[in-house]
């Protein structure tokens, strides 16, 4: 995973530093991921985990380093960027005073998504939502937001999808159905799915890093991974506190 | 290529206003809550002018009295306009998707102009009523709209860009207060000036109402152009 960047790379990352004042977040992260692939990135709480998803969705400009996605440079080209990307979050990223095809829309007219209308429906159904999308995003429980969370995500069709701990407060339904969700579209999709929980990440995931005080610890294929050492690796992490 | 860029600029401008509006008819948070600010505001200015006896004339204050309204009403607002933005970390989606920002700052001041226009509406009656008896408005009947127009385009273009600044601080009520008065201070006096000459009238008030749009004007041009060209920067920091 740390090999020269290819043209297959869906992620290529070189030595990526974020500083807060004097603070490092992420102190000179470089790693490769290739097209199709889905690295789980663990991490104590404060390792950098978020911020590397912040850098790699635009949403807060590297301090030194390198970072491409999709072969789009995050500060270059970021508006070209982000027509690639899609981003599942904890947080729902959705209007709760606006109905779920309201939200949709919206986020397709953004996107600029041809025959929206269609688009949207089309989405609605396969996170089966369609029965509720004349429904106040407000009224929806912490799955249905999810699920409509992943719609909005693959509205425009991208490329790559970045994961925040998507399945943290979710119950055990809504769990299966962000599995099933998430196998279908495996196929056609780059994942980076930042995760708490060990065992599910690893169960997902074909790459797997360690992230702890913003530098990387441990970064491999999974079939090269030895789980007790990896689980052992994880657990030292935790106590190095926050970067 | 530039074509198709324009016609997607244009597609995201009308969605963001298009949710605004959509979403503040539903709620009737801003127009309700400035609204009501701006008629509670007007029936202290009542008492507080209550004992001042027949030798005073409350039409000598009154442009002032009406923009102090306006001002501290639209602050309201404009904080409102760009907290529901943060709810749910709405505003992170909203920049993630491949919009350029000034798209959002127009489109975020326009919604925050019609707003303020609104309550600008509804407060004029009751502030005529109150303060303005029968006769005693003694400019042009069309100087009023023009000047409460100027000074509404003023208010919601820096507004809307000191909001955004002080939407992800601690105390975003009073960062934005802080900020906004001292920066709003030209265009209130050339506002006031405006609307002294539509209601006093007299000799010389044309000029005087012409030179506060003037004023007005070049204050909004300039400062529509630094919100446009800082925009970036401001949701990026």
């Amino acid at each position: 995973m740390t090999e020269p960047a290819t043209i297959d790379a869906a992620v290529e990352v070189r030595d990526l530093t974020r500083t807060f004042g004097a603070r490092k977040a992420l102190d000179r992260v470089s790693f490769d991921l290739p097209r199709g692939a889905f690295l789980s990135v663990f991490g104590p709480n404060g390792a950098g985990k978020t911020t590397l998803v912040k850098v790699l969705t635009t949403l807060t400009a590297p301090s030194k380093g390198t970072a491409k996605v999709s072969g789009f440079d995050v500060v270059a080209d970021a508006v070209e960027l982000r027509s690639e990307i899609g981003l599942i979050s904890h947080n729902p990223l959705l209007y709760p005073d606006l109905s779920a095809e309201e939200n949709l829309v919206f986020f397709a007219d953004m996107y600029g998504v041809p025959d929206a209308a269609a688009r949207v429906r089309e989405l609605l159904v396969a996170v089966e939502l369609d029965h509720r999308r004349l429904d106040l995003v407000r009224t929806f429980s912490r799955g249905m937001l999810q699920r409509l969370s992943i719609a909005r995500a693959l509205l425009h069709r991208p490329k790559v999808l970045f994961l925040d701990e998507p399945y943290s407060g979710l119950d055990p339904h809504a769990v299966e159905i962000l599995d099933h969700l998430i196998e279908q579209i495996r196929a056609d999709h780059t994942f980076v799915m930042i995760s708490h929980d060990l065992a599910k990440g690893l169960a997902l995931c074909s790459h797997a890093l360690i992230l702890a005080k913003g530098k990387v610890v441990l970064s491999a294929p999974r079939e090269e991974l030895d789980e007790a050492e990896f689980a052992e690796t994880y657990r030292a992490t935790v106590g190095l506190g926050v970067a | 290529m530039a074509g198709e860029a324009r016609g997607l600029s244009l597609r995201q401008f009308k969605a963001i206003l298009h949710k605004d509006i959509v979403m503040e008819l539903r709620t009737k948070e801003m127009i309700t809550s400035m609204g009501l600010y701006a008629l509670l505001t007007m029936v202290i200015y009542q008492v507080a002018l209550s004992q001042s006896g027949t030798a005073f004339d409350p039409r000598n204050i009154a442009a002032g009295l009406l923009w102090l309204a306006f001002v501290f009403t639209s602050m309201l607002g404009l904080n409102r306009s760009l907290v529901h933005e943060k709810d749910q970390g709405c505003l992170e989606a909203l920049l993630l998707s491949p919009v350029d920002r000034p798209v959002i700052f127009f489109a975020k001041a326009i919604g925050n102009l019609i707003f303020l226009l609104i309550v600008q509406a509804l407060t004029i009656p009751v502030f005529a009523f109150l303060f303005l008896q029968q006769g005693s408005y003694a400019g042009e009947w069309w100087m009023i709209p023009l000047a409460l127009l100027a000074g509404a385009v003023g208010i919601s273009g820096v507004g809307t860009l000191l909001a955004t600044m002080s939407v992800n601080t601690k105390g975003k009520d009073f960062v934005l207060a802080v900020l906004f008065v001292p920066l709003m201070y030209p265009l209130l006096l050339a506002a006031v000036s405006a609307t002294s000459a539509a209601v006093l009238g007299g000799d010389g008030s044309v000029q005087q109402f012409w030179t506060g749009m003037g004023m007005m004007a070049g204050f909004d041009a300039i400062m529509l152009l630094a919100s446009f060209a800082l925009y970036e920067f401001i949701v990026g920091a």
